[in-house]
């Protein structure tokens, strides 16, 4: 068992994929030949350094971003080099986002914001909404559907964006960063929340956070250094020094 | 965790709080030192304006309509003035007449009798700048007063002709009576006169002036002979057009002597029974004005030579007196030359270079026409060829009569013109308002930004500001030198969106100041508001800038409404008024109060709009919800529509809906008012001459004779554009009385075809159908006038019911035992029905067609008998040529007009495309003013266009996170664009539908303040057509003009969303 994979049949599968941005010798190699694993209910966490590449590696998984090269097989996807235009199905049917400003629309009220997500990805209306305040009650907000963005709490936000993600029946929630705004009550809320969905749900949770003790209640951790997954536990995570540091 | 965040945020704000106040404190950078670094900013602020060319858009389209809409308004009024000078002019040739200072006499200062020292101060006067030519004339005596009511205006007389002979030609039966002269002006003189001409007006400035009139020829036979000595050889004489008809004599026919008298005295009413000491001519009095003259004869002998015939125009300026015969004065001998000096009867003809004279205000050219005066007058001409004789001028200038009138009348122009223009240009401002304002919120992050990296308010300012000077200077000079460019197509307009070749040289120019006015109001509102704005985003929170959080103010929504409901008001009171009432409520209408009323009507119109675009863009900003109502069941929106909740709740898409119904409603209005004014004109016209061609003959004649005239002039033209009568006909006049009562009334008879020869309209007739009204009269119906109407058996008939009218006819039956005449009457009658009321009949007078009848031929022949109605026969007669509105017709009917004038005992004759272009000049919309109205389309137009592009770009650029948030979540493409393009669509949409209704209720509420001015030009310029301003519904351009927004927004929503979706998800997501 490779240290960077979950060791069982996993999930998400990153093979060998590369990113790089600009030309000639302003040719910055970002991720160089990333290889990575998720299993089934399992929260990982990804740290690193600033620009390391843990936002590129996930907005490409996440069918925001293509890669140059390398392949990401994420349940019946196979993708990786496409465009984001030609991926719309990941973003679809593949994956749920959760990003650090959540990203809500402003005018619709939770139960919208989850609703319309499914209603873009085929689901009819009435199905749509009931799934949606399925969602919304899991993330614990059941009392807080009819409020729009701005008459909400920003955990409260994060867990509508929560919400919108799971509500499709995804199996990987992509998380940029899903505390970086939040206090620590309220971002420890959230992780526990992404246990409750990967041990309920058997979803599985991909997280970047600048945060160690967040990461520490992950799964498994993952580091992202020079480009490559580098350790897939927080003492080689942080390397050597991190240890003496400990 | 979340109170350390806190307490961050707190010093952090209070670090850079203090920073700012420090940096304020600290001294501006030395003068030096920032105006070395001016060219670099400047470059700078260029650079970030081209970066942001979505924000700079908006600044530059706000401030160049604003600046074309202002120029173009100032810049018109100063052409106007100049066309209109130019306009007035061209009739008059002379432009100023230069006599003797003292009168003639024994004690006499300054004069001359010297007629080559006379025209020899023409040569001093043509050096002059202001003068283009100069040359003595034998006319009128000398002008010693100033303005025409002075009483020493009418003294001064002219040659008057007495009698001519001639080989060819029936000059006895000419009459050299011209009665119409004294009604004309002030009562000088009721008979022909004559002028003789010296060199200097035969060629050159004169010799076009007599040639052309505008940019049509003045003579209609013969040519202006090109030089004096040409003049001289033939001895030439021009004859005015009616002069000729009666003589009957053309080009080329030779006059042998020709008789004249001059005057040598005169006596006012309080001398004349002294009578002359010394009169060797005869004693002539004119009752109008109570002088009596001494006047002598003087004959010339020839051979002399008709070389021209001109038309006679419209009567101008009485200086010099109406419409003379015109001869060479090389015919005159020295001696009789002589004799006409010492009797005051040479003068200095002028021609003003009428391009130095200042267009700018008439007090400006009144200055300058003055102070020509003074210099002129001033002169000591001298000659030393005449042993130094020197000599005192009088000089008479004939443009300033002709600019009081003008004064007033522009005035009244300038103020219907400005106010018509107010509403473009508040739609320009709020343009620019708008744009500001969208394009300084997109830089309220950047502004923050650069709060937080240290930058202070001044300097933050400042780099706005700057932007915007620089954008808003190119956008001003961009709009002002286009409208100075574009005002003479304004001027040039004949109807709406139709336009003429200038025959007016205009070139308007702004003064200084009006320069610098337009530059306060353009540049400098941008600058203002954009400096409130920007200080607002400084004002406010870095924090929240930053985050992009803050608190809009709420609209005054109250306010809106408030506006909305008096301009309804206004709307309802107008509508109420225009119909007479309605209801119970009378033709005063809701608000008795006549100040209130008139205020309510002035403004209304004004508050209906702006009230009515704040109140409707918020239905219009609701348009994505009102139509996702409507099409919720349809699988292209059902995916979508819970995205469309909610929207049209942003500032800005609120703003693009009031933006769109300021503009599509003045587009409507301008687009209603001008087309219905060019209808007005051709309806004005078709009341006015009545057909084609109307001919007045001097005595009654048939149908036969009259088309036999007709005919031979059509032959005459030989245009292929008309070789037959189409139709003619005329309306007898007759009196009859309902039976039983005395009372005569005036019957006007309509033959039967009449409407193919008479251009009828249905504001005429009773009904709205000209076909059912001509088989009314034609089955023994009638229709009576207003006033006609007041006649007591006429009073109260109702439409449908009987008459009987009775026709008498008075004969002579001999004498009676005592011989005095025997009187027979016979009397007829006829049932007539009455049909309703006719406003008009064409060609002929409507205060007359007030007081008449109007009958048909059937019930004409019950009266007057076959025999009579058989043998009609009648002074006017009107016929049907061609398709007067087609060009090609138009020019024939000129030209076949000008021939029939030219033939035996025709009095007048007009023609329907002439009176046109005079109402195209003078109707319903005056002088430019549907120049402007086509301005207003336009510039409205192209406003709707270009500000739906440059809003929705900035409306999508704001919205280009909310574009990858949906794609983040699962929207495709497809998705993206359809719910955009529903969205602006559904926006663009009900915002279209509501401005036209807008635009068609604001173009009825400004439908009275239109007739009210009409009204006014219509008493300076004598119109009397009673026409309605019945609106006109050009849906076609409407629908043009929509679909072109239309069709903008779908370029402006792919261009912008494929960008949208072009750019970097996770760029985008990231906030970057």
């Amino acid at each position: 068992m490779d240290k960077w994979n979950s060791g069982g049949m996993g999930v998400l599968k990153v093979t060998d994929l590369r990113k790089g941005f600009g030309s000639g010798r302003r040719r910055l190699e970002v991720l160089t030949g990333v290889n990575l694993e998720v299993a089934p209910g399992e929260l990982v966490s990804m740290m690193g350094p600033s620009g390391c590449g843990k936002s590129t590696l996930l907005n490409i998984i996440g069918g925001l971003l293509e890669a140059d090269s390398g392949s990401i097989s994420l349940g019946e996807f196979s993708y990786g080099t496409k465009a984001p235009s030609r991926v719309v199905d990941v973003r679809r049917r593949g994956v749920g986002w959760i990003f650090q400003d959540y990203h809500l629309l402003d005018r619709l009220s939770a139960l919208d914001n989850v609703t319309f997500a499914l209603e873009l990805s085929g689901t009819r209306s009435s199905q749509a909404e009931e799934q949606a305040r399925d969602a919304l009650a899991k993330v614990g907000l059941e009392d807080r559907m009819g409020f729009i963005p701005d008459q909400l709490s920003g955990g409260q936000r994060q867990r509508v964006a929560v919400a919108r993600a799971i509500a499709g029946s995804r199996p990987l929630l992509l998380a940029d960063e899903p505390t970086g705004n939040l206090d620590i009550k309220s971002g420890e809320g959230i992780i526990d929340l992404f246990h409750q969905l990967c041990d309920d749900e058997g979803m599985s949770v991909l997280m970047v956070t600048h945060d160690p003790s967040l990461a520490s209640m992950a799964d498994r951790m993952l580091l992202l250094k020079d480009g490559i997954t580098a350790a897939s536990d927080i003492r080689s995570a942080w390397g050597e020094d991190a240890r003496v540091e400990a | 965790m979340n109170s350390l965040r806190e307490l961050e945020n707190f010093i952090l704000r209070k670090v850079l709080r203090r920073l700012d106040s420090e940096n304020k404190k600290s001294k501006k950078l030395p003068l030096k030192t920032r105006l070395l670094s001016l060219p670099d900013n400047l470059i700078m602020a260029g650079k970030g304006a081209w970066r942001g060319r979505e924000r700079v858009l908006a600044v530059f389209a706000g401030v160049f309509m604003a600046s074309l809409v202002i120029t173009t308004v100032l810049a018109y009024a100063v052409g106007l003035s100049g066309a209109f000078l130019q306009y007035s002019l061209q009739e008059s040739i002379f432009d100023a007449k230069v006599d003797f200072a003292d009168d003639p006499g024994p004690n006499s200062e300054g004069r001359t009798n010297d007629s080559v020292l006379w025209e020899s101060l023409c040569d001093e006067f043509v050096s002059m700048d202001e003068f283009t030519d100069c040359g003595i004339v034998y006319g009128r005596q000398g002008i010693r007063v100033s303005g025409f009511f002075d009483e020493g205006f009418i003294t001064p007389q002219p040659l008057n002709v007495v009698s001519v002979e001639g080989a060819t030609g029936d000059w006895e039966n000419v009459s050299w009576d011209y009665r119409e002269a004294l009604e004309w002006g002030p009562p000088i003189n009721g008979e022909r006169p004559i002028r003789f001409y010296g060199d200097g007006i035969w060629d050159g400035e004169f010799g076009d002036r007599h040639s052309v009139v505008g940019d049509s020829s003045r003579l209609i036979y013969g040519s202006w002979p090109p030089s004096a000595a040409e003049a001289a050889a033939k001895g030439a004489v021009v004859l005015p057009s009616m002069i000729a008809s009666e003589a009957g004599v053309s080009v080329n026919d030779t006059i042998s002597s020709l008789t004249f008298t001059y005057v040598t005295d005169n006596l006012g009413y309080e001398n004349i029974g002294q009578g002359f000491d010394n009169c060797t001519g005869a004693e002539k009095y004119i009752p109008e004005s109570g002088r009596l003259f001494c006047v002598v004869n003087m004959t010339v002998e020839g051979p002399m030579t008709v070389v021209a015939v001109y038309q006679e125009g419209t009567p101008t300026n009485p200086t010099l007196l109406f419409h003379p015969l015109m001869v060479s004065a090389s015919v005159l001998s020295d001696e009789q030359k002589l004799i006409l000096m010492d009797n005051d009867h040479g003068y200095l003809g002028l021609a003003v270079d009428r391009n130095e004279l200042p267009t700018s205000s008439t007090s400006a050219a009144t200055n300058w026409l003055d102070n020509l005066k003074e210099d002129v007058e001033s002169g000591n001409y001298t000659s030393p060829n005449h042993l130094g004789a020197y000599v005192l001028v009088e000089y008479n200038d004939m443009i300033s009569g002709t600019i009081i009138f003008l004064e007033i009348f522009l005035g009244i122009i300038q103020v219907f013109d400005y106010i018509l223009m107010i509403p473009i240009v508040v739609l320009s401002f709020s343009v620019l308002i708008y744009g500001l304002v969208l394009s300084l919120e997109q830089r309220k992050r950047e502004v923050s930004i650069h709060r937080v990296i240290g930058g202070t308010e001044s300097n933050l300012s400042g780099m706005i500001m700057l932007e915007i000077s620089i954008i808003s200077f190119f956008a001003w000079l961009a709009g002002y030198l286009l409208a100075l460019a574009g005002v003479p197509v304004i001027l040039a307009a004949v109807g709406f969106m139709s336009f003429k070749s200038n025959v007016f040289d205009v070139t308007p120019t702004l003064s200084f100041w009006s320069t610098f006015a337009v530059i306060l109001f353009t540049v400098g509102l941008a600058l203002v508001f954009g400096k409130s704005r920007t200080n607002e985003f400084l004002s406010i929170e870095i924090d929240e800038g930053v985050r992009r959080v803050s608190q809009n103010r709420k609209p005054r929504y109250w306010l809106h409404t408030i506006v909305f409901l008096v301009g309804l008001l206004s709307y309802i009171e107008s509508w109420i008024q225009g119909r007479g009432g309605v209801g119970s409520i009378g033709s005063t209408g809701l608000v008795r109060n006549f100040v209130l009323n008139a205020l309510l009507l002035l403004f209304g119109p004004f508050f209906l709009w702006i009230g009515g675009a704040l109140v409707l863009g918020r239905i219009g900003a609701a348009g994505p919800r009102i139509m996702t109502l409507l099409f919720s069941w349809s699988p292209a929106v059902s995916d979508i529509r819970r995205g469309l909740k909610g929207s049209g709740s942003s500032e800005s898409v609120n703003r693009l809906a009031v933006i769109m119904l300021l503009t599509l409603s003045i587009v409507t209005l301008a687009a209603v008012q001008g087309y219905t004014g060019t209808v007005v004109d051709e309806r004005t016209t078709a009341a006015q001459n009545g057909a084609d061609v109307q001919v007045q003959f001097d005595s009654a004649v048939t149908e036969q004779q009259a088309r036999e005239e007709v005919m031979q002039a059509i032959q005459r033209a030989g245009d292929s554009d008309i070789t037959d009568i189409g139709h003619a006909t005329s309306v007898a006049d007759i009196f009859t009385s309902p039976k039983g009562e005395g009372t005569l009334i005036r019957t006007w008879v309509l033959f039967d075809d009449h409407e193919q020869a008479l251009i009828w309209d249905t504001q005429a007739v009773p009904g709205d159908d000209i076909d059912e009204a001509a088989s009314g009269w034609k089955a023994g119906g009638f229709t009576a006038g207003g006033e006609a109407r007041s006649i007591d058996s006429i009073s109260d008939i109702s439409t449908g019911e009987s008459l009987k009218i009775e026709y008498s006819e008075y004969g002579f039956g001999g004498l009676d035992s005592e011989f005095n005449p025997i009187i027979t009457t016979t009397v007829t009658e006829s049932t007539v029905s009455y049909m309703g009321r006719h406003q008009w009949v064409p060609g002929l007078s409507a205060s007359e067609a007030e007081q008449a009848i109007v009958i048909g031929e059937s019930t004409y022949r019950e009266l007057v008998g076959n025999a009579t109605a058989d043998s009609f026969s009648s002074a006017r007669w009107f016929f049907e040529l061609c398709d007067q509105s087609d060009g090609d017709c138009a020019d024939a009917l000129r030209l076949v007009s000008a021939e029939i004038t030219n033939g035996n005992g025709i009095t007048a004759v007009s023609d329907w495309p002439s009176v046109h272009s005079e109402n195209e000049r003078n109707g319903g919309l005056i002088f430019g003013t549907p120049g402007l109205l086509s301005l207003q389309f336009v510039v409205a137009s192209l406003a709707s266009v270009a500000s739906a592009f440059v809003f929705l770009s900035l409306v999508l650029t704001q919205r280009k996170k909310e574009l990858a948030i949906l794609q983040a979540i699962g929207a495709s493409p497809n998705q993206v664009i359809r719910l955009v393009l529903f969205e602006i669509m559904a926006i663009l949409l009900v915002s279209m539908g509501l401005g036209v209704v807008l635009g068609l209720a604001i173009a009825e509420s400004f439908n009275g303040f239109f007739g009210i001015f009409g009204f006014i030009f219509q008493l300076f310029l004598g119109g009397s057509a009673p026409i309605d301003r019945d609106l006109v519904w050009p849906w076609f351009e409407l629908a043009l003009v929509n679909a072109s927004v239309l069709v903008a927004v779908v370029a402006a929503l792919l261009y912008t969303t494929r960008r949208a979706l072009q750019a970097d998800l996770a760029v985008v997501l990231k906030g970057e």
